[in-house]
């Protein structure tokens, strides 16, 4: 599908760009590794792209307990980070899940959010850190919590003339990303587990990915980790209720019984995982 | 719409092309510079057939819009034996027959040495390995191509 490119050097004049509909349907472009293939298959209509590759977004930096993620910055950075994965070592793995490693030098937190993909392999433990979209548009910036940015399958809470800028993450020493799939790399996970104990909680935070409509936090579950080393009988509990009370779905990758198994033994593994320093995993 | 973006491909002179916006990256440098050493697989990041260095840094071409890589430097298969790191790559799947058809050799050969640069000289092999993971090979000749692997770790190319 043919359209035109705009790379703007600004945010003003990218989120002026993104305003103006003349040409047609306008979309953000990042990496591009799930926008190009939309436009390809139809599922992106858009006439014009606005490059964020000229903003200064690029971006990794700590404000104390809190990492700053810019939103244009290639997943590969994030990943050969030492200091992000001995600090959250979940998002790190949860970025090593992420296709191979030319995608990640393209890929991006931003895309990954923007997208809004069911089986996302970020999102998860964006949810179990529960970290902060940091947004910019027309009419100023406003931040809010991933689990209500993210509003359902491919559906996200940003405005037309609105840019993700930036993702704040809060340190979680204490956390996790596992996943299952058919192949390891560029494939897409039929079920992903993230869990983190992270300062501002009392519990564990458990989130699953792979399971319609948009990755998601289960309560039912965290209940049961209540403790720092949670007892074998409790993570058994927090198994049974991720299994119980998740939505499954089959599709070509994975029927819905074959999911809730996984499940529960991605929960196990994860919550034993997240014990071990990142170095000895 | 169409504008003009200036290339800088295997260290030769920036040069000025008219391209369109929408154009990939794989297509103009097959079908524009005549570059045909970088390899169409299946066009949708799955297989690495169409791997270049952008900046020493592996990048699906497949997945990457022309203009993107204005004032970046591209090297294709065509121009990875000027770097040592490519020279070692190149003898070591010579060494050890490390293709079949050879349709998916010049991503592999590129993915291996920007790999090979970007996790340094003393990375275990393991880790190449994996991070070679994003190449496909239709003929599953994956044997020599690890035993090519092998051959580099030990510095014996
Ligand atoms: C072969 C292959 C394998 C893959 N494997 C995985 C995988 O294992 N796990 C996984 O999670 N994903 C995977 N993906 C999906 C994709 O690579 C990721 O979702 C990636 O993070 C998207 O980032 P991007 O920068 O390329 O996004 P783009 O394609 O540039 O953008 C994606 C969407 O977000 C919007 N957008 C981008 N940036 C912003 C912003 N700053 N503000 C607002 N909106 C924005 C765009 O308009 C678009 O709608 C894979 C893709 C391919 C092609
Ligand atoms: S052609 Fe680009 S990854 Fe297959
Ligand atoms: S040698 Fe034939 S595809 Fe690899």
């Amino acid at each position: 599908m043919t359209f035109s490119l705009a790379r703007p050097s600004t945010i003003v004049e990218a989120l002026r760009l993104l305003a103006d509909d003349t040409e047609g349907p306008t979309a953000p472009l990042a990496g591009g590794t799930d926008l190009l293939l939309d436009l390809d298959d139809g599922r992106s209509t858009a006439r014009r792209l606005v490059s964020l590759d000229k903003l200064p977004w690029k971006t990794l930096a700590w404000d104390g307990p809190r990492l700053n993620v810019g939103a244009t910055l290639p997943l590969a950075r994030l990943g050969s980070d030492a200091t992000v994965r001995a600090r959250l070592p979940g998002l790190s793995e949860g970025v090593d899940a992420v296709g191979s490693l030319a995608l990640r030098h393209r890929a991006t937190l931003g895309g990954n959010l923007g997208r809004a993909a069911p089986a996302s392999d970020l999102l998860p433990i964006l949810l179990a850190v529960d970290a902060t979209v940091r947004l910019v548009g027309t009419a100023g910036r406003r931040e809010l919590p991933v689990a209500r940015f993210l509003r359902g399958s491919r559906q996200v809470d940003l405005a037309k003339d609105e840019l993700i800028e930036s993702v704040s993450i809060p340190e979680a020493r204490l956390s996790t990303y596992v996943w299952q799939r058919v192949r390891p790399a560029n494939d897409v996970s039929q079920v992903g587990v993230a869990v983190a104990r992270s300062g501002s909680s009392a519990s564990w935070r458990l989130a699953l990915g792979g399971v319609l409509p948009v990755p998601t936090r289960i309560p039912e579950a965290e209940v049961h980790l209540t403790e720092e080393r949670p007892r074998p009988e409790d993570v058994e509990l927090a198994a049974n209720a991720a299994a119980t009370h998740a939505r499954f779905v089959t599709d070509k990758r994975a029927s819905e019984a074959y999911r809730r198994r996984l499940v529960a033994t991605l929960v196990r593994r994860a919550v034993a995982r997240a014990q071990i320093p990142p170095g000895e995993r | 719409m169409t504008s003009e973006v200036a290339l800088t491909v295997n260290g030769a002179a920036p040069r000025r092309l008219a391209v369109p916006d929408s154009e990939r990256l794989l297509d103009t440098l097959r079908w524009r510079l005549g570059l045909k050493g970088t390899k169409e697989g299946c066009r949708t990041g799955d297989c690495g057939a169409c791997t270049v260095l952008v900046d020493g840094e592996t990048t699906l071409s497949c997945l990457t819009l022309t203009h993107e890589v204005q004032d970046r430097a591209v090297t294709t298969v065509e121009g990875i034996a000027e770097d040592p790191e490519g020279r070692r790559v190149l003898a070591a799947f010579a060494a050890e027959d490390a293709l079949q058809c050879g349709y998916c050799t010049p991503g592999f050969v590129v993915s291996l040495t920007g790999i090979r640069k970007e996790l340094g000289a003393s990375a275990p092999d393991s880790a190449v390995i994996e991070a070679l993971q994003g190449n496909l090979c239709r003929c599953t000749g994956y044997l020599a191509i690890v035993r090519a692997v092998a051959r580099i770790g030990n510095g014996n190319p």
